[in-house]
This record gives C-alpha cells, structure tokens and sequence, in this order.
C-alpha cells in the first residue's frame, strides 16, 4: 500500500524552545539481487521487499532545554532499538505480531531508562511524551505514552486511537471529578505517565486502516487550538500529506501558537 | 512462556474494557470511552499443576451502528470473551450472531459469555430462560461486574484455563 507521509514541527508564539521531535522512517527488509541463473520474476516474487513505515512524536517535559533533550533522546534512542530489531518486521504472522509489539514496547522501555540514566543525574529527569505508530501493511500497531495524539480519519470520520494519559481524564475516568471540575482545573493537563519520569505506563493497541484513510500524529501544541472538527474537515481534504500538515499548523499558529507544535500526517493510497 | 490471545467480543458499550480494566489493574472508570481498533492488555495468569500462561487480552471494539466486528482481528485467537450488558436486553440477543461471525472467521473456539453489570440489579433484563438459552448451545457463562469486580477473576481463569487445555490437546 503505496502511504504519502508528512511530518512538520514548529516552535509556536510563545515559546523559546522547541521540545518537540519527530520522525518519520521506513524500515526495510529486502533481498537485492545482483546477478542469478534463475529467473527473475520467479524469485521477485519469494524474495520481494517488505517494509513497515514508522512514526513517532514525542514532546518534551522539563523546561529549558531538558525537555527538548529528552524527546530527542527518547526518539533516537527507539529508532536505534527498533532499528536492531527490523527483522520481525517481515510478514507479521500471529506469533510475530506479539513480539513486534512486545518489541516497540521494549524500545520505550529502553528510552525511559535511558532519559533516566543520562540526564537524570543529581535530581529528576526530564522527561516526553511519546506517541508512535508502525505501520505494516494496512495495519496501524501504536504505543502511546503521555498526551500526543494518534487520529485516523475513517470514511469522513475522525476517531482518536489514543487516551491522554493525564490527570484530568485519570479522575473523571475514577469518578472523582466532573467535566466541570476538569475544565476548571489548572491540574487536569498534569501528565501522569511520561517516557523518563516517575510513572511510565505504556497503552498498547492497533487498527486496521483503508485505503484512503488519514493518519494524524500530533503534540498537543495542535490540539490547544484545533478542535476535533477542524481537524477532521483538514484531514478530509483532497490534498498531500504536506498540504494537510501545513494547513493543521497554520491553524493551531493561527490559533495562539502557545505550545510547541508538531504534526505527522499519513495519507494511505491504493494497495498497488 | 506460553501465551495465549483472548479475544474480547461484543456490542458497543457492554463493558468489555471495563472488565480488561477491572482484570489487569484492579480499576474501574466510571467515564465511557467507545475502544477504537483494538486496546492490548498482558496479564500472567496461574494455570493448572503450577504453571503460568500471559494472556494476551485484545480488547476489540464493538459492534456498533457504524458497522461490525473486524474479523481480521480475530485471527490467532486462542480463545474468546463474549460480553453482554445485562441490563441492554439486545446486547443478549445480538450476542449469537456474533459467535456465528467470529465462528465463521476462525472456526470454534474455547468461549464464554460474561452477563456483565450485575452490580445493577434493579435494571437487570435477563432472567432464567437467559441462563437456558445459552446452555442449550454449551456456552459456559459467568455474570460479571466490571464495578465490583465480582465473577471477573473467575470468567479470565476460566478462559485462560480452556485456552492452555485446548491448545496442549492432541490434534
């Protein structure tokens, strides 16, 4: 499935620094042929390229420069892991699937602890957010940590894979508090499971996505100012994937630009 | 060790995450959130003479207005939770055309039913006729609150338990 992706990340209005990184990469296993006596299109067909396409968000916590060396850190340090590991990504069969995912898992793992070790020295670390998605074939597998977002535009419909791992959905999912009291409160937004800090709680999942459908990875420098409808009328655009990225982040630029902003946008194609 | 892949299966709303929730880490939301694709969950479960299995819990989203069960999620499944909202009569009768669906999909599998939000008595729908229904078609059922956490242990070693016997059988 032929996927046309774009990522793009901005400082905003209001802020020094940008802490937020991104990537996009595509992870190959393939057999280059040199010279055979066989047929070519014979062994084309057993040995043909298999790739799965990676993307990651991350937004760091922490201030100064902290938070910008830990999303870094916590991006590198996954590509490098995964990277080790792209032989699962061949021909995800039932029990290959678990590892990869187990695998992805891992690579945050080795990030948290890396954040931790290495800029954690004489106090608390900083820490990020972390929000990846592989895809392989047509299905999206997502690891989640923090407040970026994963969207998918299904059929004209915008669904949110992922939950913020904050304090404010943390207490309306218990009870504890209403939709009012969330609104009002300046701790709802306070991350309660971040990659390098004191409680890291990976959310683990996938979707089967269509041709046609959009893929939307963002910080939450998007979501402060572009609400869900917005974003869903965007996305359904006849455009590319860098169209779409540029007019999401003129519109959370336009918005106020408080945060960090940083979009990744995958438009998925025909299976030719 | 072994791992074993229990799919959670049933109409929007019935309380499947809540009872994956409820199972894996002792907790409850009060806040309905509808599961998009699929939520994955581990837990490492004790099984019989010692032994220990990891389910794996796929947290399938429901049948809703928008459409069905995706069935390719189903593939690799060792098992299967089937999960009725006991005070939404339709989540019951819909629940037999749904093991039709994944039966057809991955053939038969260990399987259950959870009548789940037992800990709302006064809006219970389902009666004696009910509990006949489903052992007329052999189906082991447990009534559940993803709430109190009542008959949720039991429902999971069940299904865990079914899953290693089913795949350490002979072929």
């Amino acid at each position: 499935m032929s996927v046309d992706a774009f990522g793009l990340t901005d400082t905003g209005k209001v802020r020094e620094n940008n802490e937020d990184h991104f990537v996009i990469a595509t992870l190959r296993k393939a057999v280059d042929l040199g010279q055979t006596s066989l047929e070519n299109g014979l062994l084309a067909g057993r040995v043909r390229e298999s790739a799965a396409q990676l993307f990651v968000v991350a937004d760091g916590v922490g201030g100064h420069t902290g938070g910008e060396l830990a999303s870094g850190a916590a991006v590198q340090c996954l590509l490098e892991y995964v990277a080790q590991a792209a032989g699962c990504f061949h021909d995800l069969g039932v029990d290959q699937e678990n590892e990869f995912l187990e695998r992805l898992e891992a690579g945050i793992h080795r990030a948290h602890e890396r954040i931790q070790r290495e800029l954690g020295a004489g106090g608390e670390a900083p820490s990020t957010t972390l929000t990846l998605a592989a895809l392989v074939g047509v299905r999206a597998y997502l690891v989640h940590v923090g407040d970026s977002r994963a969207y998918y535009l299904d059929r004209g419909r915008l669904r949110q894979l992922t939950r913020d791992q904050t304090m404010g959905e943390y207490l309306l999912d218990a009870g504890a508090w209403t939709e009012e009291t969330a609104a009002r409160a300046r701790t709802a937004g306070n991350l309660i499971s971040t990659v390098g800090g004191a409680e890291m709680t990976p959310s683990v999942g996938l979707v089967d996505l269509s041709p046609g459908d959009v893929l939307l990875l963002c910080t939450d420098g998007l979501t402060k100012h572009v609400a869900d409808p917005q974003i869903a009328e965007v996305l359904g655009k006849d455009n590319s994937a860098s169209q779409i990225a540029r007019e999401l982040m003129d519109l959370a630029l336009a918005g106020g630009g408080s945060d960090n902003i940083t979009v990744i946008v995958a438009k998925l194609g025909s299976s030719e | 060790m072994i791992q074993k892949k229990i799919c959670m299966v049933g109409v929007f709303g019935t309380g499947k995450t809540c009872l994956v929730q409820q199972f894996v880490h002792s907790r409850f939301s009060v806040k309905y959130h509808s599961t998009v694709g699929v939520k994955i969950d581990r837990k490492v479960v004790p099984v019989d003479e010692g032994g220990e299995v990891t389910l794996l819990l796929w947290d399938l989203a429901g049948r809703d207005g928008h459409g069905d069960i995706t069935v390719s999620y189903l593939r690799g499944a060792h098992g299967v939770l089937y999960v009725v909202d006991g005070t939404r009569r339709e989540t019951f009768d819909q629940v037999f055309e749904l093991r039709d669906i994944v039966e057809k999909a991955v053939g038969p599998l260990p399987s259950a039913v959870a009548l789940n939000k037992s800990d709302l008595t006064e809006e219970w729908k389902l009666g004696k006729a009910d509990d006949k229904a489903l052992a007329a078609r052999t189906w082991h059922q447990f009534t559940t609150s993803a709430k109190t956490g009542a008959g949720v242990e039991a429902a999971f070693a069940w299904i865990a338990r079914e899953a290693v016997r089913q795949g350490s059988a002979p072929s």
